[in-house]
């Protein structure tokens, strides 16, 4: 080194540009802090209405992306019309991409008003003593909501969330790659389908098909240690076919049509109308043990303001208008399945919304389970993961 | 002490950076691996359950092996692969050097993402090697390499981390004294033997930093099993992720994350014992 002092020199600022440039270019604070709650008008906003002026300010909701009513106002048409051109002053929106994220999130402290879990997570708000039950005189479509989906949002008996989206799961297969289309869930494990089956990246969802491909009417009833232990081993026995396991729901849409996975398991029912619509061979199976359902509701947090406004959301997404909403636009189900008249004939006929008592009565729904059945679950699928 | 202040005003505010946003949450890590829960009155609780459990886990010990031979070999090729290109930089490169350096280094800038799913294109089973494979007359389906496979994910691994090995080893080259190559010429050796006897052993300090370079970050890694591992792919990092962002179980997130912070720190110490610093930069 022919000038040394000079080189450390440079060395020095370089470090202290380096530490600076990287404190700096530090990605931006999360909007989602403890001070958020209190409702707040930061930037201009057309005038309030005479409701949230008197009630005290806009609603917060965790919700997934997608079903913001600000920008997706069909999906709850009463209560965007009620409030346009206002909307945006009276709903705050909080996005989570994963169940367990928003747990988190609402159990650092976060405060919202509503929340929009789904089945296996609404026992572990219950349980960490978060929500209060729901008043159900005050939702004027309740009746309308089907009793299976109702009672999966009770907990301990007690209704603490109103389901309002639902689905099946079950295997999607593409016809005219495999020689023989599998009728159930144990047909996954034939050996013909060695490195055609994808899976979801999820405990819950594999216990659930596992234990009913053993042979187990419900699932979510003999959950236990020795039964987790049983479907572990025979996850174990699937991996052989095994092609990979998916985690975006997407997935499930590129994956079948690509021909990589030429069985999806616990596929939703949007991939079979979005693969049928792009002109693919795809069926999406009964399984002789059952399909599987999903369900996902609103549930109001135990320090939620604003309760008027909440409930009036909360009849606004039990309302027909809705039901409309989220299935012509969604290939989801709604929960109020009174309104299948609003709803278009070809989503009618491939859910089975016109037949629905029979279809629930075969359908295997999940359940809210505890913290440590969750636990269970989770260990259980890293130990399938893990084993070579 | 003019050569000791002008050390410690280099070191001080990395030093602070180091300790605030490095040392003290790995402290947090190591506390919450004692916990018992991660939320409520579970998170005050203190136990020695998970490292029971976790040393008690075979299966996930073996996976924790499995994942380190994986960043082992990708290392280890990456190493080889490497090397040619910095040799070939240093002493055929001339004033062309600093171009084909940056031609090397710009892949790098491309985002990591996009980087690996253009290996889904390669290595997918109506993607380009499988079309060839078929084409030359083999089963494509025979093919270790394809997609959704440990295999896959050591190609991917090696093919992001080559730009990173071949700075070190660049750096070790550059500083060798080219008279001790004609001093070597002079009393008779061919080149290769050259090579073998001056030049390699002096990078070697350069190699082993580049052998570093991508077997600590690789042993960690989660996203490219993810997208192109499959079942045969999964590495310890994907079990992590899962811990936490899924299980919501910091404690045993933390400690497996701890176990994969010890097992990295021996290479380390190995390596810091037998080279120092200054070999490599040049300091």
């Amino acid at each position: 080194m022919k000038h040394p002092s000079t080189f450390k020199l440079i060395l020095l600022i370089l470090n202290l540009l380096m530490v600076s440039v990287l404190t700096a270019c530090a990605p931006p604070a999360a909007e989602e802090t403890p001070d958020e709650a209190a409702p707040e008008e930061t930037e201009a906003m057309p005038e309030p209405t005479e409701e949230m002026v008197e009630e005290g300010g806009p609603i917060t909701i965790m919700e997934w992306s997608g079903y913001e009513v600000t920008e997706n106002p069909y999906l709850f048409p009463d209560f965007a019309d009620t409030y346009t051109p206002t909307l945006e002053s009276v709903t705050e929106y909080i996005f989570f991409a994963e169940d367990p994220e928003a747990f988190a999130r609402i159990q650092s402290g976060v405060q919202v008003d509503l929340v929009h879990p789904c089945e296996s997570y609404m026992g572990l708000y219950v349980e960490a003593g978060l929500m209060q039950p729901l008043d159900t005189s005050r939702i004027e479509y309740w009746d309308d909501l089907h009793p299976k989906l109702k009672e999966v949002g009770q907990v301990d008996g007690v209704q603490y969330f109103m389901p309002w989206d639902w689905g099946y799961e079950s295997i999607l297969v593409r016809t005219d790659l495999v020689e023989e289309v599998p009728d159930s869930w144990a047909d996954l494990w034939d050996p013909q389908y060695a490195g055609n089956v994808m899976l979801w990246d999820s405990g819950q969802a594999n216990y659930g098909m596992t234990a009913l491909a053993l042979g187990y009417e419900d699932p979510w009833e003999v959950l236990s240690p020795e039964v987790v232990e049983e479907v572990k081993q025979k996850l174990i026995e699937l991996k052989p076919n095994v092609l990979t396991y998916w985690t975006d729901y997407t997935q499930t849409w590129d994956m079948p049509a690509s021909g990589e996975a030429v069985l999806t398991a616990n596929a939703w029912q949007d991939a079979y109308g979005y693969l049928v619509g792009e002109g693919y061979d795809v069926a999406y199976i009964d399984p002789a043990e059952g399909r599987m359902s999903w369900v996902c509701g609103y549930g109001i947090l135990k320090d939620a303001q604003n309760i008027d406004l909440v409930y009036e959301f909360l009849n606004a997404a039990a309302a027909p208008s809705s039901a409309a909403g989220l299935g012509n636009w969604y290939w989801y189900g709604h929960a109020n399945t009174a309104a299948v008249d609003l709803i278009d004939d070809y989503i009618v006929e491939f859910m089975s919304l016109d037949n629905i008592d029979v279809i629930f009565e075969e359908t295997v729904f999940y359940q809210p389970i505890t913290e440590e059945e969750r636990g269970w679950l989770i260990d259980m699928w890293n130990d399938v993961k893990a084993a070579p | 002490m003019e050569h000791r202040s002008r050390i410690a005003t280099l070191v001080s505010p990395p030093a602070l950076f180091l300790i605030v946003l490095f040392l003290l949450p790995i402290g947090f890590m190591a506390l919450f691996s004692f916990r018992v829960g991660t939320f409520g009155e579970t998170r005050n609780m203190f136990t020695l359950d998970h490292y029971r459990d976790f040393f008690a886990n075979a299966p996930l010990l073996r996976l924790l092996w499995r994942s380190l031979l994986i960043s082992f070999w990708v290392s280890i090729y990456s190493v080889v692969l490497a090397y040619p290109i910095a040799y070939y930089l240093v002493f055929q490169g001339g004033d062309r050097k600093l171009l084909l350096l940056t031609i090397i280094i710009v892949p790098a800038w491309v985002s990591y993402l996009l980087r690996v799913l253009a290996w889904k294109v390669i290595l997918g089973s109506t993607g380009i090697l499988a079309s060839f494979i078929a084409w030359i007359g083999l089963d494509p389906r025979e093919s270790a390499f394809l997609l959704y496979s440990s295999d896959a994910v050591t190609v991917t691994l090696v093919y992001v981390w080559i730009p990173f090995v071949a700075l070190p080893i660049f750096a070790a080259l550059e500083r060798i004294d080219p008279h001790l190559l004609e001093a070597a010429a002079d009393l008779g050796c061919t080149k290769f033997e050259a090579f073998l006897r001056v030049t390699l052993p002096l990078s070697l300090p350069g190699v082993v930093a580049g052998f570093l370079f991508v077997f600590i970050p690789t042993v960690g890694e989660y996203v490219t099993p993810a997208l192109v591992g499959g079942t045969e792919g999964v590495m310890f990092g994907n079990l992590i992720q899962d811990q936490f962002l899924r299980g919501l179980n910091w404690p045993v997130g933390s400690l497996m994350s701890l176990a994969m912070l010890a097992i990295v720190l021996v290479p380390l110490v190995v390596f810091a014992r037998f080279f120092k610093i200054s070999d490599i930069a040049g300091v």
